[in-house]
């Protein structure tokens, strides 16, 4: 093949290498185990793939070192220069626990000991006059101390600079003569905002990662230039898009968790392909399942965000929810007798029981083989399942203690995970206002499109749509974005006092940076655009709703209108006559990139043969089933309920009453 | 492994489990829906709860994130409601209370009920309850620590309609609002709260129409019993006996010196845990009393710390044998002052996880530090428009330390963990008052084999006001966070203030109303954690990573551990240990500490005074309490203190010859 676009996704067990050809738009894929180094399974992949990457012409990429690196707290030696009486801003955080009760359970410390931060003279006050100022002498001592401690990168965090950055530049200025070579970062060119934790821990990820990811891009681009690939690798971010590592400076902690976006991306994807701007992505893997939501095309994001709790990263983020439900999730009785699913998982060692690798504990994989819903075997022939141990699990540990035949159990334990499930996803949708049957469900992961159709029934959503190929359809999402960039300033003022000419100047500084960043990454004018948005909220109140603006912002009245529009929707209220004020301004910088577009097949009468029959328990019988081949189906197929769909990475069930269309892009399009 | 009791449940395993989420999960929705839309920064913070209760008012579920102090009176506030209205209970109607004396906390709870009808039958209720920033009463924020009844307290709210069949009460509203200090912000959250009944009224109404009413109102039981079953099994797995212990108030502002006692004796028998609470005194004249509906919160959120896996609803509740005698410090009546109900709350608390330590070792944990909380009100001057502000402010300090691991640093108070504090910024912006310090305090933790969580200072300086006054709510400047199986006391809490061009004075844990000036200087900070275990067994090594980190000093290292260090190199940060050093300090203090818990206290405080001795030495090596900005003698809180120390701490000491 020549001319293409390669797409690879690092997770924790598997690498995705999603390859999509420019001639034909055919997509195709490979899957191998993630290796030590992820550089060499990327490779490896493409390898597997048949690709030589003298042959690509875009290499994007979503990635887990820098998540891994934060967890494992396997990071560069970092030092905080802190005000002086602010040490310990990011240990303090805001001092809640993630589990109120269990006085056992700890949260995870900084990333940053309190050995290494170290305070400075100076303060600046709430309105952004300096107060102190930078005492040179002071701040060559301390660079003598931090050159004799060899940090490898410092943050620098001051407080109120979001109003000021004066006192923080101005050290950083010693520090980058006094330290050449050591990579710093200011809170406030992170992220200028007000809150100092906020901003202070988002300014310690970035200065902790800066390194990681320099270094990690370094040998990246040297080991594709070896092997032909000439342009920018492009980097997930968090926010949805992608970046250069030119950008990687202040922004790595936007690769905090690279990859979680590329999943709601796709989402967004084929929802729009197949014509439902709103869409619900479910990705449901071995041990978890990551819920995405899309209304009017537009991806919901968050500020409220972190990889461990207690450390916040406040870049704009695809407001992604990850439950703990999974194939692996493990089936068990409390001791008051109830009938629980996870969240503890079997993972995929030792795995479900009908693996056969000593894990004897029943998961879903062992119910849904149990019920004929899996076949024999996984990943296309290389995991053979093994149904009785699946039976014995099920029997010993579920169907014997609560007086059930096998079979009863096992639809249990999978009408208790769906229900779970759906409780997750109500929380992130329906609360918010949205409307269920508004919207599709895109079902992708490994085991979304055998759960897809009854979380779909119980959610009152009426089309469920089955992407191509479900276990890669994240990795795809790597191929579908444009570069991104969010930038904020903080504006406070009362919406009856606000300057709307002001306003605009603002959003011109910011427009002016934007088109910087993206210039010097390649960007031609004609490919960039911009979205203004505003936060507000009624004065006295604590949380903020983003409101989109037109371009040039002329009228505070209309965002006014739109605010209350939107606090209606999203809280069922509006409170006529209450004061409005303006919290934030936002810009969303998009530079544009060629996109991947999925090969459209003509449509076929021909009607598939099953390859063959199984019994298969549905919720309330069980019946011989016809077993599909997913390659076998062609554009414009139509079958009826039930049926089960088997392809190398995923199999999806069809119940009876539900129907299969097959559309031209080979999305399976459940009518539940 | 423990054997399964017989399932007990009429509804199918799928179905109960179904419901089972689904109840916690719509009190999850009511939260976000609170914590999203409200006004007050105190319930913005997460000062709030949520419940479903069902047709009697009993507790079906409550929000993964709510608050300890909330515990165990959402039940008794909804049957007050159910008791004051009988048969006027209608479809479209909306309660609001906040009466302590009717299973309530405190004023500023205030709860908003909705009962909701499935075919004009009463089938359940739903509940928020958020902690308004200012019910009235003398002092902003509604703490007066000088009242003696409620009077002064503010509000209080009986239960009354805000909404009649479906038409708003904006009379009652207007009521309640217009007798607090920011009547726009009352009504702001009233809404908010009213707004998240409502989600749960949606969302039971969805679950009747699936899976039938019958089932649901089956399903509120059966959750309760489930509960109820979980717990009663855990019981009749410790061993049957009577524990008890005490633990203190600092003091009663209108009697003499001396410490306060709530003493907690706990039964356990078979599958069932009483608590008598026989002993503790008589209500005291500030307003550090609890009413019932506190006191019981305490009682079961201090069990179910030690059962942290177990969902909390009514069932617990069951498990529970309560004995008060009326007209104490724990309980309360009308119109005994009952706003700082958490200082009761807390001290119960401590006292169950002190008893709970010795029945389940593998979660034992010393006592916490004691919630905190800085009113400043006045005038702003810094612009020309003068407006009036209210800046409240509370800190997080350290928890107990536990077997075989430290205790947890900076954490909220156990009143409600899930409780944030403020961003300084945030603060700097809003009020005239700038933080100065406002970070972690070396030494501030109770020494123990592992030493309790770190606490924290926070300090600043008065910009331009007028008018501007503070009041402080917080306690153990005497009753001092105490270590257990051998640990040491941490630190004692209170404000010191610094007019400008005078001294700075020690105004202790408690006070209201008391004046501040542009230019005032002035900090304040919490306790550490209590320790757990000698602090002599203390693992050398981790004393030095705690000196390199500043959590502990040079100097503390070895009058509390007895470990010797020696500086390498400052800049560094290097540190190293003197075995020989640390083995014979350790011996010398083996062999005298029990001496000094002896020494005449008045020669002890002369010591203090005339700085031979620091804080440190007098509380955790001599058990001697002063008054801390004079270094006068307490004595009665010394013997109570020294007592104490007798109980905890020394029996678990080890010899000469063990160090």
């Amino acid at each position: 093949m020549t001319n293409v676009r390669v797409a690879v996704d690092i997770g924790g067990t598997f690498t995705d290498v999603c390859v999509l050809d420019e001639t034909t738009n055919a997509l195709h894929i490979a899957k191998v185990p993630s290796s030590r180094d992820p550089i060499d399974a990327a490779l490896d992949g493409l390898d597997k793939a048949g690709i030589a990457l003298s042959d690509v012409t875009l290499f994007a990429h979503g990635t887990t070192v820098a998540t891994n690196a934060l967890i494992e707290r396997n990071l560069p030696h970092t030092a905080m220069v802190v005000t002086e009486g602010f040490r310990d801003v990011i240990e303090i955080g805001r001092s809640t626990k993630e589990d109120l009760w269990d006085a056992y359970r700890d949260n995870p410390p900084p990333y940053i000991r309190r050995r290494d931060r170290l305070p400075i003279a100076e303060r600046t006050d709430s309105s952004g006059r300096v107060e102190k100022p930078i005492d040179v002498a002071e701040a060559r001592t301390l660079a003598a101390k931090l050159r004799k401690r060899k940090y490898e990168a410092v943050a620098i965090c001051f407080m109120n600079s979001f109003a000021n950055m004066a006192n923080e530049q101005a050290l950083k200025a010693i520090l980058e003569e006094e330290l050449p070579g050591v990579a710093i970062s200011t809170s406030a060119e992170v992220l200028p905002e007000i809150f100092e934790h906020d901003r202070f821990s988002t300014a310690v990820v970035n200065a902790v990662l800066h390194p990681v990811i320099g270094a990690y891009t370094l040998r990246l681009q040297e080991r594709l230039k070896q092997g032909g690939y000439t342009s920018d690798v492009l980097l997930l971010h968090s926010g949805g898009g992608v970046m250069t590592p030119q950008g990687v400076g202040s922004q790595a902690a936007r690769l905090a968790s690279s990859g979680i976006a590329a999943g709601a991306i796709a989402n967004r994807y084929i929802g729009n392909l197949c014509g439902f701007p709103n869409s619900i992505g479910f990705d449901m893997g071995g041990t978890s399942t990551d819920v995405s939501l899309v209304w009017d095309s537009q991806m919901l994001t968050t500020r409220d965000w972190h990889i461990e709790h207690g450390h916040p990263i406040c870049f704009p983020s695809i407001d992604i929810k990850t439950i703990g439900a999974g194939g692996g999730s493990i089936a068990w009785i409390d001791e008051a007798g109830s009938l629980r699913n996870g969240p503890q998982s079997a993972g995929s060692i030792p795995g479900p029981a009908c693996y056969g690798r000593g894990g004897e504990n029943p998961t879903n994989t062992d119910a849904n083989l149990v019920l004929g819903r899996l076949g024999g075997d996984l990943v296309g022939g290389n995991l053979d399942l093994d149904l009785a141990r699946a039976t014995a699990a099920i029997e010993q540990k579920i169907a014997r203690p609560l007086g059930m035949d096998v079979k009863t159990a096992a639809r249990a334990i999978l009408n208790v995970a769906n229900a779970n499930t759906a409780d997750a996803i109500r929380l992130v949708s329906i609360m918010r206002g949205y409307d269920p049957r508004d919207f599709a469900l895109i079902a992708f992961g490994g085991a979304g499109p055998l759960h897809g159709v009854a979380l779909a029934t119980e959610l009152s959503i009426p089309t469920v749509i089955v992407p191509p190929h479900p276990g890669v359809t994240s990795a795809m999402g790597c191929l579908l974005v444009d570069i991104q960039h969010d930038l904020l300033t903080t504006y406070l003022v009362d919406t009856a006092q606000a300057d709307p000419q002001a306003i605009e100047a603002e959003f011109r500084l910011l427009e002016a940076e934007a088109h910087a960043r993206l210039t010097k990454e390649g960007v031609a004018g004609k490919d960039i655009i911009l979205k203004r948005t505003v936060d507000m909220r009624y004065s006295g109140q604590w949380r903020s709703l983003a409101v989109a603006v037109g371009t040039p912002f002329t009228s505070v009245q209309e965002a006014v209108d739109a605010f209350g529009a939107a606090h209606e929707r999203e809280y069922n209220y509006r409170r006529a006559g209450a004061g409005i004020e303006i919290f934030r301004l936002n810009l969303t910088a998009v530079g544009l990139t060629p996109k991947a577009e999925l090969a459209r097949h003509v449509a076929v009468t021909t009607r598939p043969e099953p390859r063959a029959w199984r019994r298969v328990g549905f919720d309330d019988n069980s019946l011989e089933t016809p077993i599909y081949w997913r390659d076998d189906l062609s554009s414009g197929t139509e079958l009826p309920g039930p049926a089960v769909i088997q392809q190398l990475d995923s199999t999806t069930l069809v119940p009876p009453g539900a129907t299969v269309t097959v559309d031209p892009w080979l999305n399976l399009a459940i009518t539940v | 492994m423990t054997k399964l009791p017989a399932l007990g449940t009429t509804l199918d395993p799928v179905t109960f489990e179904v419901l089972r989420n689904a109840f916690v999960n719509i009190v999850d929705q009511m939260a976000e829906q609170v914590r999203r839309t409200c006004y007050s920064f105190v319930v913005y913070n997460r000062d709030f709860s949520n419940a479903l209760c069902d047709a009697e008012g009993n507790t079906v579920a409550q929000g993964n994130q709510d608050l300890a102090a909330h515990v165990g009176t959402l039940h008794y506030t909804c049957k007050a409601v159910i008791d004051e209205f009988g048969d006027d209970i209608h479809p479209g109607d909306v309660f609001l209370v906040n009466d302590p004396y009717a299973g309530g906390t405190h004023f500023n709870d205030t709860r908003v009920l909705l009962p909701i009808f499935v075919d004009g039958r009463l089938i359940a209720w739903s509940q928020a309850n958020g902690h308004w920033a200012d019910m009235g009463g003398s002092v902003p924020g509604s703490f007066d620590v000088s009242a003696r009844e409620m009077f002064k307290e503010g509000i209080r709210v009986p239960p009354v309609k805000i909404w009649r069949r479906g038409e708003y009460c904006g009379d009652v509203a207007r009521l309640v609002a217009k007798n607090t200090r920011d009547p726009d912000a009352i009504i702001g959250d009233m809404d908010a709260q009213t707004q998240a009944t409502r989600i749960a009224e949606r969302e039971i109404l969805r679950l009747c129409d699936k899976y039938g009413v019958e089932t649901i109102i089956t399903a509120f039981a059966e959750v309760q019993d489930y509960v109820e079953r979980a717990i009663r099994l855990r019981l009749s797995e410790l061993p049957d006996g009577s524990w008890e212990t005490v633990d203190f108030v600092d003091q009663d502002p209108a009697g003499q010196e001396g410490m306060i006692p709530i003493r907690v004796k706990l039964t356990i028998r078979g599958d069932e845990a009483e608590f008598d609470l026989s002993g503790s005194h008589p209500t005291i004249g500030s307003i550090y009393n609890c009413a019932f509906g506190g006191t019981f919160a305490g009682i079961v959120s201090g069990m179910k710390t030690f059962f942290p896996d177990v969902p909390l609803n009514a069932g617990l509740y069951r498990t529970v044998k309560v004995i008060v005698p009326d007209d104490t410090i724990v309980s309360a009546r009308w119109p005994v002052a009952v706003s700082g109900f958490v200082m009761g709350f807390e001290k119960i608390m401590n006292a169950i996880f002190e008893l709970f330590s010795a029945l389940m070792p593998e979660r034992a944990m010393a006592c916490a530090f004691n919630i905190e909380y800085l009113q400043t009100g006045g005038y702003d001057a810094r612009g020309d428009d003068r407006s009036y502000f209210m800046l409240y402010d509370w800190l997080s300090g350290g928890w107990g330390g536990r077997n075989g691991r430290d205790g947890l640093g900076v954490t909220a108070s156990c009143f409600g963990v899930g409780l944030m504090i403020q961003p300084v910024e945030g603060q700097e912006r809003l009020c005239p008052v700038r933080t100065d310090r406002f970070e972690i305090v070396t030494d501030s933790a109770g020494p123990g084999e592992w030493r309790g969580g770190v606490g924290l200072d926070k300090g600043g300086t008065i910009l331009d006001v007028e008018n501007c006054v503070f009041s402080y709510f917080c306690d153990r400047e005497r009753s001092i966070v105490w270590g257990i199986e051998g640990g040491l006391p941490a630190r004692p809490h209170g404000l010191w203030l610094e007019p400008p061009g005078e001294e700075a004075r020690f105004l202790g844990a408690v006070f209201s109303n008391v004046p501040v000036h542009t230019g005032a200087r002035f900090w304040r900070g919490t306790s550490g954690g209590g320790g757990y275990g000698d602090p002599l067994k203390r693992d050398p090594q981790r004393v030095l990573e705690d000196v390199v980190d500043d959590y502990v000093s040079v100097e503390r290292a070895r009058k509390d551990y007895g470990v010797v260090l020696k500086v390498i190199d400052e800049d560094l940060a290097e540190y190293e240990i003197d075995a020989t050093a640390t083995r014979a300090e350790r011996r010398r203090i083996a062999a005298q500490r029990k001496c000094w818990l002896e020494e005449d206290p008045q020669q002890v405080a002369e010591r203090f005074r005339t700085g031979q001795l620091d804080l440190y030495d007098v509380i955790r090596q001599y058990g001697v309490i002063c008054d801390w900005g004079t270094g006068e003698l307490l004595p009665n809180s010394t013997h109570a203190f020294r007592q104490m120390m007798k109980t905890r701490s020394v029996p678990h000491w080890a010899d000469e010859s063990d160090v």
